[in-house]
């Protein structure tokens, strides 16, 4: 037995969300199918164990080769997916991120401009409401003032801050998704470092907080534990709706006009390939053979400093306090391509992988413990962020083994390009001197890590060379769009969230303008 | 930074679970399931005894503030539900498997080197053990370790102890850190 609504969104994450409430808002009948579990704020317990219950774990995604994406930690379950443990670091891309092929010769060129998407990026800071000093941010492309002055600078954020002052070099606070005073009726941020373990204060601006509410208010009807296997299609090769799995692991179809693919980036690769069918042979959205290709991650690596004076390092927000945007240069002499920034003053707790003990992971016993013990009082914390190029042999792919429900599961088989490697040792390099000059008495660094997970279903002018058009939606089916990071032919170095949201804004604007002819 | 904004919700019972004792279901916390003796539900008694010591010897304290409790009775929910770290580490579900074959590993590893095993170790012995895990972080591989990657069976379990040791309510206690939570926990843990 099926049912039938207008729009049926898969996720309930960032783009899902925006996609929910433009659409619901528009009078159109709205379904929300999510995987996970109905999140409320509530939920949001301030613990770093407890945090763990918010990160994807199943269907499991193999890893084929030894650069790791961190899927799991970079990928969401439940309503506000990702989005709920983002840390709200929100700047914009910039204009030339959208045009490096054009511009470079490098990488791939974007089918919109910054001016496309900027009144997208001025709307999504109004609704959310985003903290920041546009002036200071010397690097920003054309836009609206920040609606709230900036975040809170703690005595990490002074420390490190001198320390990029005698290196003549700039920095701004934070651009970020956190409410620097209250603000549409949301409270507050309390500067207690519990981001990452969600914000049940509302403080930052997740799906919870302002686009589900919207969605729900307008009469879309969101259901959890729904697990989507495929898109079903007619002969004509049109979406119908969806095939999915409730709670009970009752297999259900939902009936659509429009189906719009929201999950995680990874996992709408697999719905899309998992959906082939007599006019999709290889995988729906799929002609192009690019369905999975180009996966891109932002390479980054903490730098750590111990410094004499108390740093507060507990107090402030996950995301940091400064940024410094001046290796946002896209091209040096004898250098890497492509783009970096600091972000500086990140708030710690003491456990977690991105913990105070996980700094020194080689410590051990009573030496651990003599370091915690400092650590908690004299340590910084700052990131060095890294743009990632567009590769083709980067993708995602089906293997033999089965999910629950019977249907393949995948493996990302990724490599990180030269250039992205050759940025990261560049800022780490750079991040030590920072810390020197600002008076650290030791310093070290992290291992690689990879932040956000970028491409897959990348957007482009040409049904060759790309599975969506500008608007996200699919060259092959015209009832069918793509939502989120996955659309991105450049990853810039820039935290995706915010684009993310202005290109869901862009597209679902698209398709409340256009449904009737699609 | 009004009590008021921080305590505004209430949660369920941070850093409490279920556990069996004397036959009833209780919320305990795993320091507490250790100190009422809680059976466990996934780890045999020698894999008790083993990630005790193990984990008592990455964070001091661990085993009193009930390590062997806590991996045991994350060990026995869904994947999805898992509280460990070893799921950051994209380790594929069930985690169980990986955590008995790591222990096993490790004791062999254990008896291989010094011709015991890890829990009759004395603490310079089981600092050669763990030196050499550490010096798996950087790729390379302990001479005679069979089983799943050094590396990766030394930071999911000092994970662990670090989260009973450090991050409880009482671990930042400890360190002088405020645990300012905007859920505040009914008991200590």
């Amino acid at each position: 037995m099926a049912d039938r609504t207008e729009v049926v969104i898969v996720g309930a994450g960032a783009a899902g969300s925006v996609y929910a409430a433009i659409l619901a808002e528009a009078g159109r009948s709205v379904t929300v199918l999510e995987s996970g579990p109905p999140w409320q704020l509530t939920d949001l317990v301030s613990s770093q164990i407890w945090a763990r219950r918010l990160k994807w774990a199943e269907p499991h995604v193999d890893e084929a080769t030894r650069d790791s994406l961190w899927i799991n930690l970079n990928a969401g379950r439940g309503y506000g997916g990702a989005a709920l443990h983002h840390f709200g670091v929100w700047p914009r891309f910039h204009e030339d991120d959208f045009k490096e092929q054009s511009l470079y010769g490098k990488g791939l060129d974007w089918p919109i401009a910054y001016r496309d998407l900027r009144p997208y990026y001025d709307r999504v800071q109004s609704d959310i409401g985003l903290s920041g000093d546009a002036k200071a941010e010397i690097w920003r492309p054309a836009g609206d003032p920040y609606p709230l002055p900036p975040v809170r600078r703690f005595a990490q954020g002074e420390i490190l801050a001198k320390g990029f002052a005698a290196r003549d070099m700039h920095v701004a606070p934070v651009p970020m998704a956190v409410l620097t005073r209250p603000y549409k009726g949301r409270s507050a941020c309390i500067w207690d470092g519990w981001c990452e373990a969600g914000c049940p204060i509302g403080a930052l601006g997740n799906p919870l907080v302002e686009y589900i509410p919207r969605a729900v208010k307008a009469g879309a009807v969101l259901q959890p534990n729904r697990h989507v296997t495929r898109v079903l299609t007619d002969q004509r090769g049109r979406a119908t709706g969806v095939e999915y799995y409730d709670a009970r692991g009752r297999r259900r179809e939902l009936l659509a006009d429009v189906v719009v693919l929201a999950a995680f980036g990874i996992e709408n690769c697999r719905i899309l390939f998992n959906s082939a069918a007599g006019r999709h042979p290889d995988g729906l959205a799929n002609s192009s053979g690019l369905v999975g290709s180009y996966i891109m991650s932002h390479s980054s690596a903490n730098l750590f400093g111990m410094f004499d004076e108390n740093t507060q390092n507990h107090m402030g927000l996950n995301g940091g306090q400064i940024i410094n945007q001046d290796g946002f240069t896209k091209v040096r002499k004898d250098g890497p391509f492509g783009s970096r920034h600091f972000i500086a003053g990140l708030a710690v707790k003491p456990n977690n992988l991105l913990g105070i003990a996980m700094t020194r992971a080689d410590l051990y016993g009573t030496q651990l413990d003599a370091f915690m013990q400092r650590a908690t009082r004299n340590m910084t914390n700052m990131v060095t962020v890294g743009e990632d190029q567009p590769q083709r042999e980067n993708r995602v792919e089906l293997i033999g083994q089965k999910d629950a429900y019977g249907f393949p599961r995948v493996r990302v088989v990724y490599r990180t390009s030269a250039d992205s490697m050759g940025l990261l040792n560049e800022g780490i390099e750079e991040g030590k001197q920072i810390l020197a000059a600002a008076g650290a008495n030791e310093i070290w660094n992290g291992p690689k890590g990879a932040q956000h997970i970028i491409g897959g279903t990348l957007m482009g002018e040409r049904p060759k060379t790309s599975v969506t058009n500008r608007f996200s939606q699919t060259h092959d089916v015209d009832n069918l769009f793509i939502g989120g990071a996955g659309v991105f032919p450049t990853s810039s170095a820039a935290n995706p969230t915010f684009t993310l949201h202005a290109v869901a804004m862009m597209s679902a604007e698209y398709l409340r303008d256009n449904f009737a002819s699609l | 930074m009004t009590s008021t904004r921080r305590t505004f919700i209430h949660g369920t019972g941070l850093g409490l679970f279920s556990y069996t004792v004397a036959g009833s279901v209780v919320l305990l916390s795993p320091r507490e399931a250790r100190a009422n003796g809680a059976a466990f539900k996934v780890l045999h008694d020698n894999e008790v005894e083993l990630i005790e010591a193990f984990g008592e010897a990455l964070a001091p304290a661990a085993r009193e503030n009930g390590i062997a409790h806590f991996v045991d009775q994350q060990l026995s929910v869904d994947a999805n539900d898992a509280l460990l770290m070893i799921r950051a580490f994209n380790v594929p579900p069930p985690y169980a498997s990986f955590y008995r074959a790591g222990l096993a590993a490790l004791n062999d590893y254990s008896i291989e080197v010094h011709d015991k095993p890890f829990v009759a170790l004395n603490d310079a012995q089981t600092s050669v053990i763990i030196d050499a895990l550490v010096a798996a972080l950087g790729g390379a591989t302990p001479a005679g370790w069979t089983g799943p990657p050094a590396a990766l069976v030394y930071l999911a379990i000092r994970s662990d102890a670090v989260d009973v040791v450090y991050g409880t309510v009482d671990g930042f206690e400890r360190l002088g850190v405020p645990y300012m939570p905007h859920i505040v926990p009914p008991e200590p843990w």
